[in-house]
């Protein structure tokens, strides 16, 4: 029993750092087609946003997450305003363009709050399960990530912003001639995702050490995870994290972190040869039958 | 051969500017220069295939850390054997071109196309950096090399004959090397872009399924593409061995993985005489900035970065060199 918890405990860990990870990229990368190398970098500020608020005014620890989230989606609207707009339909220069303001934002951490900053508590407190004591937050962290994506699966599935923000992408100037305000849309569909990666920097803020590079922690998990989930990334994202965090914590438990990294990175490979349009591509298809 | 030195006046001028070079400066800067012109190599290849045939791979320094490992693993082994140091990087380099190969028939022959290119390179380059990383222990040794985690290898031989004046590719010898191989590689990709398989290239990154219709078999032209700059990313990997003598894990990182992306983007990739030379001005840029700019060294690369994409789409150094020809009268055919 307390074996059977301990692995559940461990991939919903696992599960929830992918479907964290991902989420803001999904929207990002996987709706607008920017490939954001600087998706690290929102979930710093989101991170930094809600432990110095927390530090420097004592704010409660809702409420410093909430100014994180704020300031990341700020952050979206400045540089959407300014440097993205003009890359959209260029997906490999954005790479370009999103590495640099990765490089700009996590040196300007480093310049302005040094090396490390001193992190918050990690809140709610432990329990005990046999000889093993396990975080009440990391359970919360689960259910946060399942319940985040279940809002945006509504979002951009069930209101007519999002089925508006869908066409747009799909294809902006029809969108245009049919009245749709295209600009206003990229722009609302930028900071939503930019918002959603601040939700990540503040829910996982309490429970890392603060540093500028905290970002790069999460880069690499979310474009695995969104590439996995497919062409249709709030259907796929559940199924690709599920898969990939039972492969991650499958290979980790027989031998070590680093062959679950490489486990998974080869998992990918294998998925995009044969499964090239994700996990979403498989569930559409089976839903159409 | 008239008309080939009056299309190409800019470049045999700036050849001989930097064939003079060694003349003015001091050994110590020109080891320096040779390890700018070290990069030049991974990021021409990358301008083949990004440039040419709109394939963005990000796995070039998988091939640039599997030729430095292979050239130290090879040499080390067979030290003090005659010529270990020549025949090691013939076998290094053809260890990458297969590697090449095999992994750009999985991509181009498996239908994996545009930006999952870009993430199955990656996700390649990653798997070798960590596991490089955890090679640390005694058990992970290959004849009498070991492979030594984190710090990398170190003591392979030096490339060039021991006996003979000048005949260890180092200093001078390694400058004229380098510049020597590259004007060889720059004259053998003009060719290449030039040629039947070379246009064929360039007009599969406009539409794949029309050139194919056509009869083309666009597929085998990408291999070889991605073959080519394979072998070029491992000319650098094993000229960089050489210039510092040791090869690390992090040469295969999500950092250095983006580099050449990053040159050759801001330099243009579509001209390859553009991406030599602002691949050169990149390093030589972020080595200063590293070195005088202290901690702001950094955001200023990055403002560049993102000046360039935004302002000057087709990079900053083929504008300028297009400024320059037009507006010096001698420079145009």
């Amino acid at each position: 029993m307390v074996f059977l918890f301990n692995i559940f405990y461990q991939f919903g860990d696992s599960l929830a750092f992918l479907l964290l990870a991902a989420i803001g990229l999904a929207v990002i990368f996987g709706m607008m087609k920017i490939i954001n190398l600087a998706h690290g970098e929102f979930i710093t500020v989101g991170a930094y946003g809600t432990v110095v608020s927390g530090k420097v005014f004592n704010l409660p620890l809702p409420i410093a997450m909430a100014f994180g989230v704020l300031v990341t989606i700020i952050f979206g609207l400045i540089l959407e305003k300014f440097i993205i707009r003009y890359l959209y339909g260029r997906p490999l220069d954005s790479v370009v363009a999103t590495w640099g303001i990765s490089l700009i934002v996590s040196q300007s951490f480093l310049v302005i709050f040094g090396p490390s900053y001193e992190g918050l508590q990690t809140p709610m407190g432990n329990f005990q399960l046999g000889e093993f004591s396990y975080s009440e937050y990391r359970i919360f962290l689960i259910f946060s990530a399942l319940f985040l994506l279940m809002l945006l699966y509504y979002l951009f599935m069930k209101t007519s912003f999002g089925t508006l923000a869908r066409a747009t992408i799909e294809n902006p100037s029809i969108s245009s001639s049919m009245g749709v305000d295209v600009k206003n849309i990229y722009t609302a569909t930028f900071a939503i995702g930019a918002g959603l990666a601040g939700v990540t920097g503040a829910l996982y803020a309490p429970t890392m050490t603060i540093v500028p590079s905290i970002g790069q922690a999460f880069i690499v998990s979310a474009f695995i995870t969104v590439v996995t989930a497919g062409a249709s990334p709030f259907v796929g994202l559940v199924p690709a994290a599920a898969f990939l965090g039972t492969v991650q914590t499958t290979v980790t438990f027989f031998y070590k972190s680093t062959i679950g990294l490489i486990a998974i990175l080869c998992a990918v490979i294998l998925i995009i040869r044969y499964l090239p349009n994700g996990f979403s591509g498989l569930i559409l298809k089976k839903r159409s039958k | 051969m008239k008309t080939d030195f009056k299309k190409n006046k800019l470049q045999i001028f700036t050849f001989i500017v930097l064939g003079a070079i060694p003349l003015f400066v001091d050994s110590y800067y020109l080891d320096n220069i040779s390890y700018f012109m070290c990069w030049t190599f991974i990021s021409l290849g990358l301008a083949v295939i990004w440039g040419m045939g709109g394939i963005l791979s990000f796995g070039q320094t998988a091939f640039f850390g599997l030729a430095g490992y292979g050239f130290s693993v090879i040499s080390i082994n067979f030290l003090g054997v005659a010529g270990v140091s020549l025949w090691s990087i013939v076998l290094a380099l053809l260890l990458t071109g297969i590697f090449g190969l095999i992994v750009g028939y999985f991509l181009f022959y498996g239908g994996i196309y545009d930006v999952f290119v870009g993430i199955v390179t990656l996700a390649i380059t990653l798997v070798l950096e960590t596991f490089m990383q955890q090679t640390a222990g005694p058990e992970y040794t290959i004849g009498t090399a070991r492979l030594n985690g984190f710090n990398g290898m170190q003591g392979m031989p030096t490339i060039g004959f021991e006996n003979i004046p000048f005949g260890l590719v180092e200093g001078v010898t390694q400058y004229y090397f380098i510049l020597i191989l590259s004007i060889i590689v720059l004259i053998s990709l003009y060719k290449f872009k030039n040629s039947r398989m070379g246009l064929i290239f360039l007009a599969s990154k406009e539409d794949r399924e029309r050139v194919s219709s056509l009869g083309h078999n666009v597929q085998k032209v990408q291999l070889i593409a991605f073959t080519i700059a394979s072998v070029l990313a491992g000319i650098s990997g094993i000229l960089y061995t050489n210039w510092g003598g040791y090869i690390t894990p992090d040469s295969m990182g999500l950092v250095s993985a983006a580099l050449p992306v990053v040159y050759v983007a801001a330099s243009g990739k579509k001209d390859f005489f553009s991406v030599f030379i602002g691949c050169i001005f990149f390093v030589w840029l972020s080595q200063t900035l590293a070195i005088n700019g202290k901690q702001f060294a950094i955001i200023v690369m990055g403002l560049i970065l993102v000046i360039a994409t935004r302002f000057f789409p087709d990079g900053i150094i083929l504008m300028l060199k297009n400024k320059l020809i037009e507006k010096v009268k001698w420079l145009q055919s």
